[in-house]
């Protein structure tokens, strides 16, 4: 065990002078001592975070909160979240007798190689803020990420599950040890599903026909099987009102939070963030204080000027519909007349693929609105996007294409000064946010 | 012409926007100054295939599978008769595997297809995700798709693409795909596989066509954006071919 710690903290500290990737050096210790993370002293508080979306922005308002608790947090900010970075983290951090010095080790966990990190350790709590349709051409379907999650769950460990969401509820069926967050009825609440597909038409464990009592978005609300009895469980920490017009939420009929960000996406992440925390025993005025106003500083919303336009980029990732969809909601509730471009040039930026399917789950009519004045699409794949909005009701004339990412901010630039949005991912934001004319504002 | 298309269970085989295929051939149908009706059949809802232009079955997960194979399975014969009789239908994803003689899952149990073919599907729990780029010998162009699929199917006689310069097939990489018999075709490619092919579009249009004993009129609606957007995923796809 010695030799890997020492091995791990050398082969880190030579990757970082070289500017290398996390994983080298727990890949090594692992060759050294396959089951060192089993020897390994961990913290009092492991705490995983996995799901389709708001991963990344759970754990990082998750650390803030605790670091402002005072507690001592390790967690991977370096996005390495499989087996061999999780290893370089905890050998990095720990002494070499082997104990980790911190009172919280926090991982964010890709969803398919959770069983493989938590073969040797187990999580004290696991939040798994939800299972949507994602990254299709790695992960298959919602199902398939659902039973590879399913293994790397250990009797032992406290679930930290989202009420609201009929599938990744699942894994509380036959756990003894489960808290729930989710949204009461709300002013953003319908009553029935919205989106293109329903994947709540449908109960997850028995197929049967199921009902909802209200909906917040897409296929997430207060579900209710026909037929086995699968329904929204009653929750512990609990969104007890969101006014998004205004930006608060209110949690537990007592905590109130401005909002930095007014959207349904950041509500959860805020309540998965506060239930991880209440049980790791933060008081509710010290996760309230850190999120108040909470600003992400995680790039995902950029604000920039092109032009006479005032500019929000807003990063949803390709292949996931409903983040697409969120940002879409976004854009439909502002007021001031904008125009949206849409860039898919490069559907992801760690594999190649050509695959465009998922275009056809975005619910683009949401951008059917009069303020809505122009959507120009670019990027390779900005003829596919035309053919998937031939099918909304938008009008052709409010819609162009121009393939070329810098001609379509060069024409914006010469035109108007309405609000603009662009939607897109991360394999494709920096082919606008480096033109020259686009002038980024400082977070 | 009146046509008439049956789309079973739109909510519950509808993975990677199966739906597209339906919307994509009403619209091309109907710029052929045809009128058509689509009707959606849930599970447990009668339905009447007799007169039926068209069947249409999109992509499920493997659990969503065996609900619609426990449905579908009355309509075994109804459906084995309509493809005897010539009806065109495409069964896509999964629901390919329902038309064989049987499916074996994950872990070993073997549920009954209709029997319209004598093809096997295995599943397993290796996920085979690939852009697919292969040949039919429908039409000249090549076919762009994406396969997402666990399992492998045996004992087509009568693939739809002969021939795979990259992907999964039905048995394996580079194997041929799919399956196609008088104006059944079937193919676990993914999603809106009509949008991704204009020709494939073409093709199943003229089924529906020659099952009335008529021809697709020469002068046919072009869809630019669809035929563009091939383009570019059809040059993509061969250089990855020529790469590799």
């Amino acid at each position: 065990m010695f030799l890997a710690i020492l091995v791990c903290k050398l082969g880190r500290f030579v990757g970082k002078l070289v500017g290398k990737g996390s994983s080298m050096p727990g890949k090594f210790a692992l060759k050294i001592c396959p089951d060192i993370l089993r020897r390994i002293q961990m913290p009092p508080h492991i705490i995983a975070v996995t799901g389709s979306n708001g991963k990344t922005s759970t754990v990082e308002m998750i650390a803030a909160i605790l670091r402002a608790d005072g507690k001592h947090v390790v967690y991977n900010k370096e996005g390495s979240n499989q087996i061999e970075g999780v290893t370089t983290l905890v050998l990095a951090h720990a002494t070499m007798g082997g104990r980790v010095k911190a009172d919280v080790l926090l991982l964010e966990s890709d969803e398919r190689y959770a069983k493989f990190s938590f073969q040797f350790f187990h999580p004290t709590e696991f939040v798994i803020t939800n299972l949507y349709r994602d990254q299709l051409t790695r992960n298959g379907h919602p199902e398939w990420v659902y039973d590879a999650i399913l293994p790397a769950i250990h009797p032992e460990t406290e679930l930290i599950l989202n009420a609201d969401d009929p599938l990744s509820s699942c894994f509380a069926v036959g756990h003894e040890k489960v808290k729930w967050f989710g949204l009461d009825k709300c002013s953003v609440s319908t009553d029935a599903p919205t989106g293109v597909y329903r994947d709540g038409a449908y109960c997850p464990v028995c197929k049967a026909p199921m009902e909802y009592d209200y909906v917040h978005y897409n296929h997430i609300g207060a579900y209710r099987c026909t037929k086995c009895g699968h329904a929204k469980p009653a929750t512990d920490y609990t969104a007890t009102d969101v006014d998004l017009e205004n930006g608060t939420l209110t949690i537990d009929g007592g905590v109130t939070i401005q909002l930095a960000f007014r959207s349904i996406y950041n509500v959860y992440n805020i309540l998965a963030a506060y239930a991880a925390c209440r049980e790791c025993g933060v008081a509710p005025e010290t996760a309230s204080g850190v999120i108040n106003n909470y600003i992400l500083k995680n790039g995902r919303m950029q604000k920039f000027t092109l032009g006479q336009h005032h500019g929000t980029l807003l990063t949803s990732k390709h292949e996931n519909s409903i983040a697409y969809d969120t940002n879409l909601r976004y854009v439909a509730s502002t007021k001031a007349d904008c125009a949206v471009l849409i860039i898919v040039d490069a559907v992801s930026r760690k594999y190649f693929t050509s695959e465009t399917s998922w275009l056809w789950d975005i619910d683009f009519d949401q951008l059917n609105r009069a303020h809505v004045r122009k959507i120009i699409f670019s990027g390779r794949y900005c003829n596919d996007l035309a053919e998937r909005f031939s099918f909304t009701a938008i009008s052709p004339e409010v819609w162009s294409v121009q393939p070329d990412i810098a001609a379509a901010a060069a024409e914006l630039k010469a035109q108007g000064g309405e609000d603009l949005y662009v939607v897109t991912c991360f394999s494709d934001r920096d082919k606008l946010l480096t033109l020259p004319d686009v002038k980024k504002e400082a977070l | 012409m009146d046509i008439r298309i049956i789309h079973f269970y739109p909510d519950l085989m509808s993975l990677y926007g199966s739906y597209a295929n339906v919307a994509v051939l009403r619209r091309y149908l109907e710029a052929l100054g045809n009128t058509v009706t689509v009707e959606t059949v849930v599970p447990g809802q009668e339905a009447d295939l007799a007169g039926a232009d068209f069947l249409f079955m999109g992509a499920g997960t493997e659990r969503s599978q065996k609900a619609a194979l426990a449905d579908f399975a009355r309509f075994g014969s109804a459906v084995k008769a309509a493809a005897e009789s010539g009806t065109a239908m495409l069964f896509a994803g999964t629901a390919m595997e329902l038309l064989g003689s049987t499916i074996t899952d994950a872990e070993g149990k073997v549920y009954e297809g209709i029997g319209l073919a004598a093809f096997t599907s295995v599943q397993g729990k290796t996920r085979f995700v690939a852009d697919v780029y292969g040949a039919t010998s429908l039409f000249p162009e090549p076919v762009v798709g994406f396969m997402n699929k666990c399992s492998t199917v045996s004992g087509v006689k009568t693939p739809l693409l002969d021939s795979l310069a990259l992907g999964f097939g039905n048995e394996g990489e580079k194997t041929p795909e799919g399956f196609h018999w008088k104006n059944v075709f079937a193919s676990e490619l993914t999603g809106p596989i009509l949008v991704k092919n204009p020709r494939l579009l073409a093709a199943v249009a003229e089924a529906i066509y020659r099952r009335r004993g008529e021809t697709l009129p020469e002068e046919r609606p072009v869809d630019r954006w669809a035929e563009d957007g091939y383009a570019i995923t059809a040059e993509q796809l061969k250089l990855r071919c020529q790469s590799k």
